[in-house]
């Protein structure tokens, strides 16, 4: 276990372990946490975790956590690290098994009023509309040969088959396909695993629910965001599915098997990696960007799944602000020590946060910054971000993904019961609709960080501002 | 941290056993045998147990779907977390929940086996994936194999 002794303060919301702590360290280890927030950090190995990622080859200027950090395999949750390009390494676990596992908010034009003792009914039809839960697949079955196709482009091949429109691609992070994504390097058993989950969330902390704007902390941002109070917002949390977790699964195994190829030697499995410049490195990446684009499919299948229960019960329609990965790397330019360099972003439970001015932003938010979407834990509040120039500096452009866990399922399952809680939770006006009752206790608030805490801490870094925050009013989960 | 005892089996010669203990985000199970089979047996057992609850100690019918699978690895933990991964994407793949493992061959690198399974409606856990994280097969005080084994969820 680390010391704190070992840690020094940059300043009252960055900690740093220097690169001299241990031998193989190459680079710094950087924490955004509040002093309150650091009994917590030590309460499992993720900084340990964090120390071990500063070891890999080609890592550059820090190894980064967020606020919402926790344990995770290999690389931390809330980890960010940038490697130099071409040859520094792409680890599976700098991303996580849940590749491309995001969130993506849409927008109405109702008020709470307008929704307001209908609450129920909305749940339920979201719930059955929107397929959920362990083991349950979509609406679509798709022939092989359209799975390809979904894997290549993404959200685009969604809008190409009607369930979808050109202005949603547009408003989401890499327009929601990547553009060297391949096929040919995701297994038959990943596609065999997803091939029938397009449209579904899945269970566990993925969700969809709607939400009521009850604070906007920049109104000049939020009107850019067309953000206002009280307005009601639908988040759809859900990743990859079975099809990212087996390409994860893959690939980890792959790089293990060639490690001694490339002279690297690791102090934990789960950081195997290759150099992004190796075959093993470049399909992987591939291989990733063909399973964000199926999650990116998959969020824009729900949109269309929530559109139509949104137009049977309002006659309205729901526009998108925007969709954030916070499982991902992407190759990215960013300053390292006075110069512009490509490097290969890792972010696993990192949102990109992109300041104001990015190329990389369409020019409704050119002026604002990226919009930036954190979801909190079951009931308790979500916020709405938005990228600024400093976090460009200081974290890659990366924020926080969420609360962050603190508690297992089991001890939460043991303070909590589900049944208690979807009441208590009522009775606070969050209409809930769940497979799982276990499940629920599973993401019970208490096993979570507090998500204001956590907000609290990247705004006070400068990587991101707040623009406005949500309350649940209906959650649909598996 | 809560232990939850799920199962011992014990006999004179043979001792296997598994255990499932809380994680923060996940699960993970303890299991320790007196064998490299009887290791990977109780591995799957231990995930199986995840994955449906009780499954495999009902009668089930005769195995409905059979897998061969043939597997290397850069040595025997990573075997293990390999095997436990190859069975848990059949499981998914096939709906299916496999009980029985019959080991062709087991080698410390590698392995060929049969996996005999049944067909499920559905799964009590979304098993995601078989993570490498804190596996380590090695050699307790009696005398016996054991790892930690964490799947994520």
């Amino acid at each position: 276990m680390i010391d704190r002794h070992v840690l020094r303060r940059v300043s009252p919301v960055l900690w740093e372990i220097p690169q001299t702590h241990r031998a193989d360290m190459r680079v710094p280890a950087r924490i955004f946490a509040s002093e309150k927030m650091l009994n917590e950090v030590f309460r499992d190995r993720s900084l340990g975790q964090l120390i071990n990622v500063s070891t890999l080859p080609g890592i550059l200027k820090a190894a980064l956590v967020m606020p919402d950090v926790h344990e995770g395999y290999g690389f931390p949750i809330g980890g960010v690290a940038a490697m130099s390009y071409p040859d520094g390494v792409i680890s599976p676990g700098g991303i996580g098994y849940d590749i491309n596992c995001g969130v993506r908010l849409l927008r109405s034009s109702l008020t709470f009023d307008d929704v307001n003792h209908r609450q129920g009914l909305l749940a339920s039809r979201l719930f059955q509309e929107i397929p959920s839960g362990v083991g349950h697949g979509g609406i679509l079955k798709l022939f092989d040969r359209q799975l390809d196709e979904v894997l290549a482009k993404g959200a685009l091949w969604m809008v190409e088959q009607g369930y979808g429109r050109d202005e949603d691609l547009s408003h989401l992070e890499s327009k929601g396909s990547l553009e060297n994504a391949d096929h040919h390097v995701v297994s038959d058993h990943a596609k065999q695993r997803g091939k029938d989950q397009l449209g579904t969330i899945g269970a566990g902390n993925h969700f969809v629910e709607v939400d009521r704007i009850v604070e906007i902390f920049d109104g000049r941002m939020a009107s850019s965001f067309g953000l206002s109070l009280n307005q009601i917002v639908v988040l759809v949390h859900c990743g990859s599915r079975g099809l990212g977790h087996q390409v994860a699964t893959d690939y980890i195994r792959i790089m293990l098997n060639a490690l001694a190829k490339y002279n690297i030697t690791l102090p934990d499995r789960e950081l195997a990696c290759a150099p992004l410049s190796s075959r093993e490195g470049t399909d992987y990446f591939n291989a990733m960007a063909a399973a964000a684009n199926f999650a990116w499919a998959n969020r824009q299948l729900i949109t269309w799944e929530v559109r139509n229960v949104w137009q049977e019960l309002f006659s309205e329609s729901l526009t998108t602000l925007y969709d954030v990965a916070h499982n991902i790397a992407k190759i990215e330019e960013h300053d390292i020590d006075g110069e512009v360099k490509k490097v290969i972003v890792h972010r696993k439970g990192a949102t990109r946060a992109f300041g104001p001015a990015h190329s990389e932003l369409i020019a409704e938010y050119r002026e604002t910054g990226q919009p930036v979407i954190i979801p909190g834990s079951m009931g308790t509040a979500s916020y709405v971000l938005a990228g600024t120039t400093e976090g460009m500096k200081e974290s890659f452009g990366s924020s926080c993904h969420g609360a962050g866990r603190r508690m297992s399922r089991h001890q939460a399952k043991r303070q909590v019961s589900g049944k208690t809680l979807k009441v208590n939770l009522e009775e606070q006006g969050v209409f809930i609709q769940a497979g799982s009752i276990k499940g629920l206790a599973e993401e019970a608030p208490l096993a979570y960080k507090d998500i204001h805490d956590v907000v609290d801490v990247v705004v006070e870094a400068g990587i991101a501002k707040k623009v406005a925050r949500l309350k649940p009013v209906v959650v649909i989960k598996g | 941290m809560v232990h939850i005892l799920l199962e011992i089996c014990t006999d004179q010669n043979n001792m296997r056993t598994f255990r499932i203990i809380a994680h923060t985000a996940d699960v993970r199970v303890k299991v320790a045998a007196s064998s490299l089979e009887e290791l990977f047996t109780v591995s799957l057992e231990g995930m199986n147990q995840i994955l449906k609850r009780n499954f495999c100690k009902r009668k089930n019918g005769l195995p409905s779907t059979i897998h061969q699978i043939e597997i290397s690895s850069a040595d025997t933990t990573a075997l293990l977390i390999d095997f436990l991964s190859e069975a848990l994407t059949l499981s998914h793949i096939h709906g299916a929940i496999f009980c029985q493992v019959e080991f062709a061959e087991l080698a410390a690198h590698s392995l060929t086996a049969n996996l005999l399974g049944t067909q499920v409606k559905s799964f009590d856990e979304d098993i995601k994936a078989v993570s490498y994280h804190e596996a380590e097969i090695e050699r307790n005080s009696r005398g016996n194999l054991q790892t930690n084994l964490v799947f994520d969820i």
